[in-house]
């Protein structure tokens, strides 16, 4: 279809009186006014009936007038794996020890070539913990024992914490064995703490803290409440556009960041309690209506030296520490957008 | 503004509660004449249960370090039976009616069980916290109230019953084609696109022209890389070059990953092997068999670039090292939607991305 017949037909569906009242949208009336090639034939006969009858009003004495924001749900992504819960831990144990038992026996001479200095190795580590696998603790699968394969209170073979000290002693002993240079010690590099610095001094300002969960950028506005950024729409700009100006002008340009398609994720409906007057218009305002676009941040850290609105202060904030700081209305009206993790 | 909103609804709701409710207060508790019978009583079911769960009871000190099956077991004076310990499934399935059943797959004593879950996979994680909620996020069509979608031609025509032969005829396929594509609902909650599974299938054409050694060793690196079985096809062209015929010579593995493994292979796959991979464009964007699998191809010494694979190098003859294709399956009913799910798992894609 060429842009000239599309640009005709849209002139066309704005000359045609509006059948629709007026709770939908503009840009919803347009889709809803669309005609398609199918469609045409049953429309037509209705098209006769609904231009006799009025267009219904919409004045401002009637319809209450709201502002419209569109907020920023700037959030940080979950940077590594959820802690366990302790079932799921003691699950996973246990069915490694089924496997053990329910497997074929390790293929040694696949991985290991007799006389070498690895099957040496080898032949020390199997004689000290009884089978091949390095995180299942001290349990041979083919032993008259190995019944016993459940583990006891308190101890401590199905923490991860334990395997991954397993696993790195194990390759440390291996270097050492199988190296040349006996003088040496090889140090394997642990991982890095899953708890880091920021989390120890409780500072909510860094993205670096609480990584296995979602942070939400919230502001603090200069009445002292927290919320999400947002600001009025100006003029005809989309949700989005005014989106991304609002994180632009009130967390700053200093941010790499993405947002996720053009629909907001999430609404907040604030009425006032008594319509103020707008100087500009001099329209009755009874409360606002925010719009809150999500968006990731991938690199950067958010600014308010620059902000419109002369923010206090910026947190990135857990959803179970979200409603600590927001107020009660505001988190029932957000909470649902938020992710768990 | 807290203190505002709640006096807000306060008066709104106080007058509320004094509204007489159309539906009558039932009281729910009800009593019948029958349950005064012993059988009953409710009073004797609630005596005999425990008023703390076992749970929250502390075990004591004592009898945790005390406790030791193995000493116990050995310690006993005769040893009981196997019988009275070990259960043993049936070999074969007698069928529905016979004494002797066996148990379900999930059971560890069934034949069948598998072991397994044995760890969460971290891909399976960034899937469900990140990316899942992403692409519903993206994926959403704002469909105004009283939208109803324009009327659809119907996917199989109607024969036009020109002819009295039309009459009990199976409906025409679609125009342009005998293809009849995957139908694409709007993403929802419900739907949203996620990895299915993986195959690696790799072809050895070493293994008909040369000996079986090509396919023992694909085999190994293929099931290495996998964690599974690998399954072996014979040919099914015949191709005169190669001296392959139908049917006759062994020539390919595959293996088919699900669930944990197929997420750890995924995470592997994204976050080691791929970025090693020099001068990789990516995953060709007119890849995809149009009904949301998208399939690419790794050189032999791609593969050979696995941890698995690295570990031991010197155990594969270095020239046997196989390449392979990977297929990712997934629930997406189009290409757009799986390479969409694919890029934000990780999966670069490059030139014309076809739709």
């Amino acid at each position: 279809m060429s842009t000239g017949s599309n640009g005709a037909r849209r002139i066309a569906s704005l000359m045609r009186p509006s059948k629709l009242d007026s709770s939908v949208c503009r840009s919803c009336q347009e889709s809803l006014g669309r005609r398609n090639y199918a469609s045409a034939a049953a429309a037509a006969p209705s098209e006769t009936t609904t231009t006799s009858s009025p267009i219904p009003s919409t004045s401002s004495a009637t319809t209450p007038v709201y502002t419209i924001n569109a907020g920023v749900v700037l959030s940080r992504p979950p940077q590594i794996t959820r802690d366990l819960e302790p079932f799921e831990k003691a699950f996973h144990f246990y069915q490694k020890r089924l496997n053990e038992r329910l497997a074929l026996p390790f293929t040694k001479y696949f991985y290991y070539k007799r006389g070498t200095p690895a099957d040496v190795d080898w032949k020390n580590k199997i004689k000290e913990r009884r089978t091949p696998a390095r995180d299942i603790g001290n349990y041979n699968a083919y032993d008259n024992d190995a019944w016993n394969d459940e583990l006891l209170l308190g101890s401590k073979e199905s923490e991860p914490e334990h395997l991954v000290e397993a696993l790195v002693q194990d390759a440390e002993s291996t270097a050492n064995a199988t190296s040349q240079d006996t003088s040496k010690k090889e140090e394997i590099p642990r991982p890095f703490s899953r708890v880091t610095e920021a989390d120890k001094k409780g500072d909510h300002k860094s993205l670096n803290r609480l990584l296995s969960r979602t942070l939400y950028l919230l502001v603090q506005s200069k009445e002292g409440y927290w919320k999400f950024p947002s600001l009025p729409i100006e003029g005809d700009e989309t949700l989005r556009e005014a989106a991304e100006r609002t994180l632009s002008q009130t967390a700053g340009v200093n941010m790499n960041t993405w947002m996720v398609g053009f629909h907001p994720a999430g609404h907040h409906v604030y009425n006032n309690r008594k319509p103020h007057v707008d100087q500009a218009t001099g329209a009755a305002i009874h409360g606002e209506k925010t719009f809150f676009m999500k968006t990731r941040i991938m690199a950067g850290q958010a600014d308010l030296s620059g902000s419109a609105e002369k923010l206090k202060d910026f947190k990135w904030l857990s959803k179970d520490e979200i409603p600590q700081y927001v107020l009660p209305q505001y988190y029932s009206n957000i909470k649902n957008m938020l992710a768990d993790r | 503004m807290a203190v505002r909103e709640s006096s807000r609804y306060l008066a709104r709701a106080v007058p509320r509660a004094f509204v007489p409710s159309a539906r009558q207060q039932v009281f729910l508790g009800r009593r019948n004449v029958s349950d005064e019978a012993p059988s009953r009583r409710l009073s004797d079911q609630l005596d005999e249960l425990e008023t703390a769960s076992s749970l929250t009871t502390p075990v004591p000190e004592t009898a945790a370090k005390s406790f030791d099956p193995v000493t116990r077991a050995k310690g006993r004076k005769t040893q009981l039976p196997r019988s009275r310990y070990q259960f043993r499934s049936p070999k074969y399935d007698r069928g529905p009616l016979h004494p002797h059943q066996p148990p379900p797959p999930s059971d560890p004593s069934s034949r069948l069980f598998v072991p397994g879950p044995f760890s969460l996979p971290r891909a399976q994680q960034t899937y469900n916290s990140t990316v899942a909620s992403d692409i519903l996020t993206l994926c959403y069509v704002h469909t105004p109230p009283g939208f109803k979608p324009p009327p659809k031609a119907p996917r199989l025509r109607e024969w036009d019953d020109s002819s009295p032969y039309h009459k009990n005829r199976p409906l025409r396929g679609p125009r342009g084609g005998d293809v009849l594509r995957l139908l694409r609902k709007p993403i929802r909650f419900n739907n949203i696109p996620e990895v299915e599974r993986i195959t690696i299938h790799s072809y050895v054409k070493g293994a008909a022209q040369e000996n079986s050694g090509w396919l023992h060793v694909a085999g190994m690196a293929v099931q290495a890389v996998s964690n599974v079985r690998v399954e072996t096809f014979k040919s099914k062209a015949s191709v005169a070059t190669w001296s392959i015929a139908p049917g006759r010579d062994t020539v390919a593995v595959k293996a088919e990953m699900h669930g944990e493994t197929m997420y750890h292979f995924l995470g592997k796959l994204i976050d080691v092997v791929l970025p090693r991979i020099k001068d990789w464009p990516g995953v060709k964007g007119s890849s995809g068999d149009s009904s949301g699998n998208i399939t690419f191809g790794l050189e032999p010494e791609h593969v050979a670039l696995f941890p698995e694979i690295e570990v031991n190098y010197d155990m594969y003859p270095p020239k046997m090292i196989p390449g392979c294709h990977i297929t990712l399956h997934t629930t997406a009913k189009s290409d757009k939607d799986a390479r969409l799910l694919l890029s934000a798992m990780g999966i670069p894609f490059y030139g014309k991305i076809v739709q």
